[in-house]
């Protein structure tokens, strides 16, 4: 898990393919975290990761999120 | 034989169980992704460039058009499409290593305001419903396992009045290139594949992908199956690739 923001700076993410992108799986909204660098999916419980600035937006690559 | 119910499909002339084409190609794709562009230029003697400028054109950029590429890995139609003056672009492919390609191609380029790049698998699109006036797909969607499913999904994304176009291989309909052709993609492709990206295997899967594509008229029928209307067919260099086109309406 590398969310250590201090150490590693993420590479900015195109503001407008945030605007753009829904979950792969639902279609819904996706919320984008900064902290976590992460586009997470509610619906879908599953967090998409956003390497070198490039959201991975595939199911199996995604962190399912805990319960609430 | 069909790509969505049956519990194995093609990858090249083997059949494999459904779940695993998807991680071969990937493997296939990171193999190839640094000689990539070489190589394309070597398999088609450079006529893959000639082709994918008829393509471009028959995408028809302009400014207030919004493109979706899929599978487009190291970038050549999105970049033709803004350098020729299309709207936004979205350069899409499934594999990080090939998309990391295109993402450097583009920042030396110079063209990176335009264009957004996410990794996206084209069967489950991460993009809402009738938002892109463009979706192409360019020597891509042969190495999808669920063909029909990337096509449902084009449809989806595209707004009424949006056109999907797939340039792809097809069935060479000129019967005295067929020997020089099957002897160039199965002799001599695997060589070069060898000799220059020192594998010969990831490109003997191509050749034999190729062959196990649908014909011209096969993928016209599915287009139509997925709901595309006014479904066009243009062969290039006898078949040896072809452009099919549809119409969201």
């Amino acid at each position: 898990m590398s969310h250590n923001t201090d150490e590693v700076p993420h590479v900015a993410v195109d503001p407008r393919l945030l605007e753009v992108l829904v979950c792969p799986l639902t279609k819904g909204p996706l919320h984008y975290d900064r902290a976590a660098n992460e586009l997470v999916s509610r619906a879908a419980g599953l967090a998409y990761p956003i390497r070198d600035g490039i959201p991975i937006m595939l199911a199996e690559d995604a962190r399912v999120l805990d319960a609430p | 034989m069909s790509d969505n119910t049956a519990d194995t499909t093609d990858f090249g002339y083997r059949q494999v169980p459904t779940g695993d084409k998807k991680p071969l190609v990937r493997a296939v794709f990171e193999s190839v992704a640094p000689r990539y562009d070489l190589m394309n230029d070597l398999m088609s003697l450079g006529v893959h460039r000639v082709w994918k400028r008829i393509f471009v054109t028959a995408l028809d950029p302009r400014p207030g058009r919004r493109l979706l590429d899929l599978a487009g890995g190291t970038g050549d139609i999105s970049f033709a499409w803004l350098a020729r003056g299309g709207g936004p672009a979205i350069l899409s492919d499934i594999n990080p290593a090939m998309l990391a390609v295109g993402r450097d191609r583009a920042l030396q380029r110079g063209i990176a305001a335009d264009l957004s790049l996410a990794v996206m698998d084209a069967e489950k699109l991460p993009v809402p419903d009738r938002s892109v006036n463009r979706v192409s797909i360019a020597f891509g969607l042969r190495n999808c396992t669920d063909k029909q499913a990337v096509l449902a999904e084009a449809r989806r994304v595209l707004k009424p009045g949006g056109r999907f176009f797939c340039l792809e291989f097809s069935r060479v309909n000129v019967a005295a290139l067929r020997p020089i052709y099957d002897a160039w993609s199965f002799s001599v492709l695997p060589r070069l594949g060898q000799r220059i990206a020192g594998d010969a295997d990831s490109y003997r899967y191509l050749a034999e992908s190729i062959r196990t594509f649908p014909d011209q008229a096969t993928l016209a029928g599915m287009l139509e199956t997925a709901g595309l209307s006014r479904v066009t067919v243009q062969n290039l260099s006898g078949g040896i690739a072809a452009i099919h086109g549809g119409w969201r309406l």
